[in-house]
Protein backbone atom coordinates (compact mmCIF):
# COMPACT_ATOMS: atom_id res chain seq x y z
CA UNK A 1 0.00 0.00 0.00
CA UNK A 2 1.43 3.34 -1.18
CA UNK A 3 1.52 6.49 1.34
CA UNK A 4 0.92 9.69 -0.37
CA UNK A 5 3.69 11.74 1.69
CA UNK A 6 2.65 14.84 -0.33
CA UNK A 7 -0.36 15.39 1.42
CA UNK A 8 -0.53 18.05 4.09
CA UNK A 9 -0.97 15.91 7.39
CA UNK A 10 -2.97 17.56 10.69
CA UNK A 11 -0.81 18.34 13.08
CA UNK A 12 -3.57 19.74 15.49
CA UNK A 13 -7.43 18.82 16.03
CA UNK A 14 -9.52 21.50 14.74
CA UNK A 15 -12.88 20.84 16.81
CA UNK A 16 -15.07 22.55 15.06
CA UNK A 17 -14.10 20.56 11.88
CA UNK A 18 -14.98 17.27 13.23
CA UNK A 19 -18.69 16.22 13.17
CA UNK A 20 -20.20 15.22 16.42
CA UNK A 21 -22.49 12.73 16.52
CA UNK A 22 -25.46 14.21 19.26
CA UNK A 23 -24.01 11.91 22.17
CA UNK A 24 -21.06 13.61 21.66
CA UNK A 25 -22.76 16.77 22.05
CA UNK A 26 -24.29 15.93 25.40
CA UNK A 27 -21.16 15.01 26.50
CA UNK A 28 -19.40 18.25 25.41
CA UNK A 29 -22.44 20.73 27.01
CA UNK A 30 -22.46 18.47 29.93
CA UNK A 31 -18.44 19.85 30.38
CA UNK A 32 -19.03 23.38 29.36
CA UNK A 33 -21.89 23.12 31.52
CA UNK A 34 -19.84 22.25 34.43
CA UNK A 35 -17.07 25.01 34.07
CA UNK A 36 -20.17 27.01 33.96
CA UNK A 37 -21.42 25.86 37.49
CA UNK A 38 -17.52 26.30 39.15
CA UNK A 39 -17.25 29.76 38.39
CA UNK A 40 -20.48 31.09 38.10
CA UNK A 41 -23.41 28.89 39.78
CA UNK A 42 -21.31 28.03 42.65
CA UNK A 43 -20.77 31.69 43.53
CA UNK A 44 -23.67 32.58 43.13
CA UNK A 45 -25.43 29.73 45.35
CA UNK A 46 -22.80 31.04 47.65
CA UNK A 47 -24.21 34.58 47.40
CA UNK A 48 -27.80 33.69 48.14
CA UNK A 49 -27.05 31.60 51.04
CA UNK A 50 -24.60 34.14 52.73
CA UNK A 51 -27.48 36.66 51.98
CA UNK A 52 -30.85 34.83 52.57
CA UNK A 53 -29.42 33.27 55.92
CA UNK A 54 -27.71 36.68 57.24
CA UNK A 55 -30.88 38.56 58.64
CA UNK A 56 -34.52 39.00 57.70
CA UNK A 57 -34.28 42.04 55.99
CA UNK A 58 -31.27 40.66 53.79
CA UNK A 59 -33.73 37.45 52.80
CA UNK A 60 -36.35 40.67 51.88
CA UNK A 61 -33.91 42.40 50.09
CA UNK A 62 -32.55 39.28 48.21
CA UNK A 63 -36.30 38.45 47.60
CA UNK A 64 -37.19 42.13 46.01
CA UNK A 65 -34.22 41.97 43.61
CA UNK A 66 -35.76 38.16 42.22
CA UNK A 67 -39.20 39.75 41.86
CA UNK A 68 -38.13 43.50 40.99
CA UNK A 69 -35.42 42.70 38.57
CA UNK A 70 -36.13 40.77 35.74
CA UNK A 71 -32.11 40.48 34.48
CA UNK A 72 -31.16 39.15 38.03
CA UNK A 73 -34.53 36.68 38.08
CA UNK A 74 -33.24 35.81 34.68
CA UNK A 75 -29.50 35.24 35.34
CA UNK A 76 -30.50 33.09 38.52
CA UNK A 77 -32.77 31.08 36.72
CA UNK A 78 -30.19 30.34 33.56
CA UNK A 79 -27.54 29.72 36.55
CA UNK A 80 -29.87 27.08 38.31
CA UNK A 81 -31.00 25.45 34.42
CA UNK A 82 -27.41 25.07 33.56
CA UNK A 83 -26.78 23.41 36.77
CA UNK A 84 -30.00 21.22 36.15
CA UNK A 85 -28.57 20.38 32.67
CA UNK A 86 -25.25 19.03 34.55
CA UNK A 87 -27.76 16.92 36.74
CA UNK A 88 -29.64 15.24 33.47
CA UNK A 89 -26.68 14.30 31.47
CA UNK A 90 -24.56 13.55 34.47
CA UNK A 91 -27.29 10.99 35.51
CA UNK A 92 -27.18 9.99 32.02
CA UNK A 93 -23.52 9.13 32.31
CA UNK A 94 -24.07 7.85 35.36
CA UNK A 95 -26.15 5.06 34.36
CA UNK A 96 -23.83 4.64 31.46
CA UNK A 97 -20.48 3.69 33.83
CA UNK A 98 -23.49 1.13 35.25
CA UNK A 99 -23.87 -0.32 31.84
CA UNK A 100 -27.33 0.54 30.92
CA UNK A 101 -28.11 2.25 27.77
CA UNK A 102 -24.52 1.92 26.56
CA UNK A 103 -25.45 0.61 22.73
CA UNK A 104 -25.02 3.65 20.40
CA UNK A 105 -28.75 3.89 19.43
CA UNK A 106 -29.73 3.92 23.29
CA UNK A 107 -27.22 6.54 23.78
CA UNK A 108 -28.80 8.35 20.89
CA UNK A 109 -31.98 8.27 22.17
CA UNK A 110 -31.25 8.92 25.97
CA UNK A 111 -29.17 12.22 24.52
CA UNK A 112 -32.85 13.10 23.15
CA UNK A 113 -34.49 11.96 26.31
CA UNK A 114 -32.10 14.45 28.15
CA UNK A 115 -32.53 17.20 25.81
CA UNK A 116 -36.74 16.97 25.66
CA UNK A 117 -36.62 16.77 29.14
CA UNK A 118 -34.35 20.03 29.44
CA UNK A 119 -36.29 21.76 27.37
CA UNK A 120 -39.33 21.10 29.74
CA UNK A 121 -37.79 22.41 32.50
CA UNK A 122 -37.36 25.58 30.57
CA UNK A 123 -40.29 26.15 29.77
CA UNK A 124 -41.60 25.77 33.26
CA UNK A 125 -39.09 28.44 34.56
CA UNK A 126 -39.94 30.59 31.74
CA UNK A 127 -43.75 30.47 32.49
CA UNK A 128 -42.80 30.76 35.96
CA UNK A 129 -40.88 34.28 35.69
CA UNK A 130 -43.40 35.57 33.23
CA UNK A 131 -46.36 34.08 35.31
CA UNK B 1 -3.00 8.99 41.16
CA UNK B 2 -4.35 5.28 39.66
CA UNK B 3 -6.75 6.59 37.45
CA UNK B 4 -9.58 4.29 38.57
CA UNK B 5 -9.15 5.86 41.81
CA UNK B 6 -10.36 9.64 40.00
CA UNK B 7 -12.80 7.24 38.02
CA UNK B 8 -14.62 6.24 41.45
CA UNK B 9 -14.12 9.73 43.57
CA UNK B 10 -15.92 11.33 40.50
CA UNK B 11 -18.71 9.42 40.37
CA UNK B 12 -19.50 8.19 44.34
CA UNK B 13 -18.83 12.47 44.36
CA UNK B 14 -21.18 12.53 41.65
CA UNK B 15 -24.35 10.16 43.37
CA UNK B 16 -23.47 12.20 46.52
CA UNK B 17 -24.14 15.90 45.28
CA UNK B 18 -27.26 14.60 43.45
CA UNK B 19 -28.37 13.12 46.52
CA UNK B 20 -27.83 16.40 48.23
CA UNK B 21 -29.66 18.58 45.23
CA UNK B 22 -32.57 16.38 45.76
CA UNK B 23 -32.65 17.10 49.70
CA UNK B 24 -32.65 20.68 48.85
CA UNK B 25 -34.84 21.30 45.84
CA UNK B 26 -37.47 18.89 47.80
CA UNK B 27 -37.53 21.54 50.54
CA UNK B 28 -37.90 24.58 48.16
CA UNK B 29 -40.82 22.68 46.78
CA UNK B 30 -42.30 21.45 49.92
CA UNK B 31 -42.14 25.31 51.49
CA UNK B 32 -43.49 27.50 48.56
CA UNK B 33 -43.08 30.97 48.69
CA UNK B 34 -40.30 30.06 50.81
CA UNK B 35 -39.90 32.34 54.56
CA UNK B 36 -37.45 33.38 56.35
CA UNK B 37 -38.33 31.40 59.48
CA UNK B 38 -38.58 28.18 57.36
CA UNK B 39 -35.08 28.56 55.74
CA UNK B 40 -33.19 29.82 58.73
CA UNK B 41 -34.66 26.94 60.53
CA UNK B 42 -33.31 24.49 58.14
CA UNK B 43 -30.37 26.21 57.46
CA UNK B 44 -29.31 26.09 61.65
CA UNK B 45 -29.98 22.04 62.16
CA UNK B 46 -26.85 20.43 62.63
CA UNK B 47 -27.44 17.94 59.99
CA UNK B 48 -27.66 20.91 57.39
CA UNK B 49 -24.28 22.25 58.89
CA UNK B 50 -22.80 18.80 58.58
CA UNK B 51 -24.04 17.89 55.43
CA UNK B 52 -22.89 20.73 53.58
CA UNK B 53 -19.43 21.06 55.34
CA UNK B 54 -19.10 17.79 53.70
CA UNK B 55 -20.59 19.03 50.53
CA UNK B 56 -18.32 21.99 50.18
CA UNK B 57 -14.99 19.41 50.57
CA UNK B 58 -16.85 17.45 47.95
CA UNK B 59 -17.83 19.71 45.20
CA UNK B 60 -14.40 20.60 45.10
CA UNK B 61 -12.99 17.05 44.52
CA UNK B 62 -15.57 16.63 41.92
CA UNK B 63 -14.57 19.98 39.94
CA UNK B 64 -11.13 19.13 40.73
CA UNK B 65 -11.37 16.17 38.72
CA UNK B 66 -13.71 17.20 36.15
CA UNK B 67 -11.55 20.65 35.22
CA UNK B 68 -8.65 18.82 35.66
CA UNK B 69 -9.56 16.17 33.13
CA UNK B 70 -11.10 18.97 30.29
CA UNK B 71 -7.51 20.67 30.79
CA UNK B 72 -5.24 17.51 29.62
CA UNK B 73 -8.26 17.02 26.79
CA UNK B 74 -8.49 20.78 25.15
CA UNK B 75 -5.38 22.52 26.75
CA UNK B 76 -3.16 20.71 24.99
CA UNK B 77 -0.42 21.78 22.40
CA UNK B 78 -2.30 19.70 20.01
CA UNK B 79 -5.53 21.13 20.31
CA UNK B 80 -4.21 24.60 20.98
CA UNK B 81 -2.09 24.99 17.74
CA UNK B 82 -5.29 24.52 16.04
CA UNK B 83 -6.14 28.32 17.04
CA UNK B 84 -2.30 29.38 16.65
CA UNK B 85 0.91 27.88 16.52
CA UNK B 86 2.56 30.07 18.79
CA UNK B 87 -0.10 29.71 21.38
CA UNK B 88 0.41 25.87 20.93
CA UNK B 89 4.02 26.17 22.18
CA UNK B 90 3.09 27.28 25.83
CA UNK B 91 0.03 24.63 26.02
CA UNK B 92 1.90 23.91 29.33
CA UNK B 93 2.11 26.89 30.89
CA UNK B 94 -1.38 27.92 29.90
CA UNK B 95 -2.55 24.82 31.11
CA UNK B 96 -0.42 25.47 34.21
CA UNK B 97 -2.58 28.35 35.03
CA UNK B 98 -5.46 27.57 34.28
CA UNK B 99 -4.94 24.58 37.28
CA UNK B 100 -3.88 27.25 39.59
CA UNK B 101 -6.93 29.40 38.94
CA UNK B 102 -9.33 26.41 39.36
CA UNK B 103 -7.40 25.38 42.45
CA UNK B 104 -7.31 28.86 44.15
CA UNK B 105 -10.96 29.44 43.36
CA UNK B 106 -11.44 25.79 44.99
CA UNK B 107 -10.10 26.91 48.31
CA UNK B 108 -11.92 30.01 48.25
CA UNK B 109 -15.34 28.34 47.40
CA UNK B 110 -14.49 25.82 50.46
CA UNK B 111 -14.06 29.12 53.04
CA UNK B 112 -16.80 30.90 51.76
CA UNK B 113 -19.76 28.47 52.06
CA UNK B 114 -17.57 26.78 55.92
CA UNK B 115 -17.78 30.63 57.04
CA UNK B 116 -21.25 31.63 55.91
CA UNK B 117 -23.52 28.59 57.11
CA UNK B 118 -21.03 28.27 60.48
CA UNK B 119 -20.68 32.14 61.35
Amino acid sequence: MSINHNRARPVYINLLQIKLPISAISSITHRLAGIYIFFVTLPLSLFLLYFSTKSYNDFMFISSLLKDSILFSTFVAFSFLVFAYHILTGVRHLLQDMHIGESLEASRVSSYIVFFLWSVLVAAVIWRILL
Amino acid sequence: MIGSTLFYAQRLSAIFLLGYTVWLSSFFLFNQPLEFDAWSVFTDQIVFLIITSLVSLIIVIHSFIGLWTIGTDYFTSRTLGFVSPAIGKYANIIRGAYSLLFVLWGCVVIFILLFTIWS
